[in-house]
């Protein structure tokens, strides 16, 4: 590590703008920040304080960025004691947090970036759409997949694709004019019933041996789905990167509490989610 | 830095009574990635812990929280002394702070041969690791042991100049006899405690959370089992003027404060980074306060200064 990382990360008390509560306990915390909202790239996530009992920090990804008013969105489920004292937070509390935190997304100039969410792994997915959103050079197809009640109200999409299964879409995509497939096992409506893979296979499945070839994929979701999104992008040869999790500790690099092991030239390794990844090759992890 | 916060600990001047914790801080330069944060405003930093050969360290997960702590279990993921020495070592920032490597071996030997690789070195002091609960050879196994511990720091003592500082086990009868015994063998410091082995369990898979079955447990629940070892090791350290390194649950001024009055002559900050990224600052500066409030010169004239009912 050299000194060119010193001061990169910032802790930062940041005021809760809005906290809104969705089905299966899924909760999106809009929190004022402007050096986060302005610093961060996909991928990246902020280490949190979740409430005055529990000291211990919690990761979350970021959602998307407000940079003209200063705040940024998480997404999160309650999983645990940390994250359901984080849902008693209220509009105008203030909260620790430290970052933006990370290596996120490498975006390629690959021109059909396929992004595929699950679950509390949807945010960062929905970074990278923000990001291209309004670069013509790109044609990204967003597939998200939820086995809960979606933390948004999927409506009719106006926005053309390929993929021959048309489902609903998420607000904020349409808006952004990015095309996307919902998946899930759950039969919701206007929902594509199967895997996020399933879907993604079939919109790959339409593509020319040209359009393949300008596929990159992103993912980030729950470590089987994740698994099998390697696989898929290994059948179909193309490159994938995934951002996972861990418990983690110092959120710096610190105490290789967060450690992933992943195989490189040099043979296996442990490297750390949080300074290391989060986002890593599909294929040195999932081999 | 305020002057009152001027320390002598093992022949080394330090800025602040404050000592990084080894396994916390990475080599030196994680923490400094956080605005704000700067190795000059503690009076050493230890690092990782260190084995003759690199290790992978123990699979995932590594670390769970408990009530008011933490469960880890790294199990001394290092690159090996050879790569500390030769390729981590040179950017190390030493006009900023002290740096002492944390040395772990299998056997006793080992321990001194990395004794012996580092007194070639600028490190300023070394601390033998006799007691990390997380590896399957050595370690705590050597620590619970008086006569096993005096062997690894004799060996040591035998192998290196610098100031050594051994660190010791809660998780043993009579802390206070392995402390006498490594103080017999050439210890020029104590730290005072490694953390307490403990179990956490996920009642859906009936599985251990931590890869390794067990961990340490650091983080304030330990501070009062903390406080009483220091106490128990200064009854002896004293009488040799052997200093203590006081750890095990610091999270502000004042517990830095209970563990000096107890008998150590610094303090050990960990955990508490994990919580708050600057409590440093804030810990230097209410230790500084209360001198100034107390009429104290500095941290020494307060070491050891316990009155018992």
């Amino acid at each position: 590590m050299t000194s060119s990382n010193r001061e990169t990360i910032s802790v930062n008390d940041c005021q809760v703008l809005a906290h809104y509560k969705y089905d299966g306990e899924q909760y999106i915390l809009t929190l004022s920040s402007s050096e986060i909202a302005q610093k961060t790239i996909p991928g990246q996530f902020v280490h949190i304080t979740v409430s005055d009992v529990t000291a211990m920090r919690r990761p979350i990804s970021v959602m998307s960025v407000d940079e003209e008013n200063g705040a940024f969105d998480l997404l999160y489920k309650i999983v645990g004691e940390g994250t359901r004292q984080l849902a008693e937070c209220k509009v105008g509390d203030m909260l620790s947090v430290i970052g933006p935190i990370g290596n996120g997304f490498r975006v390629t100039d690959k021109k059909n970036p396929l992004l595929i969410g699950g679950g509390v792994g949807m945010p960062p997915i929905i970074a990278i759409a923000q990001q291209i959103k309004n670069n013509n050079d790109y044609n990204p197809f967003v597939i998200l997949g939820s086995e809960v009640p979606f933390p948004f109200t999927p409506q009719p999409s106006e926005i053309s694709n390929t993929c021959p299964s048309k489902t609903h879409t998420m607000p904020i995509l349409e808006e952004w004019n990015v095309a996307c497939g919902l998946a899930s096992l759950q039969g919701f409506k206007g929902v594509y019933k199967g895997y996020v893979t399933d879907l993604a296979k079939e919109y790959l499945d339409t593509l020319s041996k040209e359009g393949l070839s300008q596929v990159g994929v992103y993912s980030c979701g729950p470590h089987p789905m994740l698994e099998a999104v390697a696989k898929l992008a290994r059948d179909y040869n193309l490159p994938c990167q995934v951002s996972l999790e861990e418990y983690m500790a110092c959120a710096v690099g610190g105490c290789a509490g967060c450690v992933v092991e992943v195989q490189t030239d040099d043979g296996p390794a442990m490297k750390r989610v949080c300074v290391d990844g989060p986002v890593f090759d599909a294929q040195s992890v999932f081999s | 830095m305020q002057n009152n916060l001027q320390t002598s600990f093992c022949g080394m001047s330090l800025n602040s009574p404050i000592i990084l914790l080894s396994g916390c801080v990475g080599f030196g330069e994680e923490y400094t990635r956080i605005k704000g944060f700067s190795n000059t405003k503690v009076g050493a930093v230890c690092l990782k812990g260190t084995t003759l050969e690199p290790r992978l360290g123990n699979k995932p997960h590594r670390i769970a929280e408990t009530a008011n702590g933490m469960l880890n279990s790294i199990g001394l993921q290092n690159p090996g002394t050879e790569i500390v020495i030769d390729e981590i070592m040179p950017s190390l920032k030493k006009n900023e702070t002290k740096f002492i490597i944390n040395i772990s071996g299998s056997s006793v030997e080992e321990y001194g041969e990395i004794a012996k690789h580092f007194d070639d070195t600028d490190i300023d002091a070394v601390e033998i690791n006799i007691s990390c609960p997380n590896v399957k050879e050595g370690g705590v196994a050597f620590g619970n042991d008086p006569e096993m511990s005096f062997r690894v720091v004799e060996i040591c003592r035998k192998n290196t100049t610098k100031p050594i500082i051994t660190k010791l086990s809660p998780n043993q009868t009579d802390i206070a006899k392995n402390a006498a015994r490594c103080i017999d063998a050439g210890s020029d410091g104590l730290a005072v405690i490694n953390t307490v082995t403990g179990m956490a369990v996920d009642i859906e898979t009936r599985k251990p959370v931590i890869g390794n079955n067990r961990g340490g447990l650091s983080g304030p629940s330990i501070k009062p089992i903390a406080l009483l070892k220091v106490h128990q090791v200064y009854q002896v350290s004293k009488k040799y003027n052997i200093p203590i390194i006081g750890q095990g649950g610091i999270t502000s001024a004042n517990d830095a404060l209970e563990f000096i009055i107890a008998g150590a002559a610094t303090i050990g900050v960990g955990t508490a980074l994990f919580y708050d990224p600057l409590v440093c600052e804030k810990i230097n500066t209410g230790i500084s306060q209360y001198l100034s409030d107390q009429s104290l010169s500095g941290v020494g004239s307060l070491v050891g200064t316990l009155q018992l009912n």
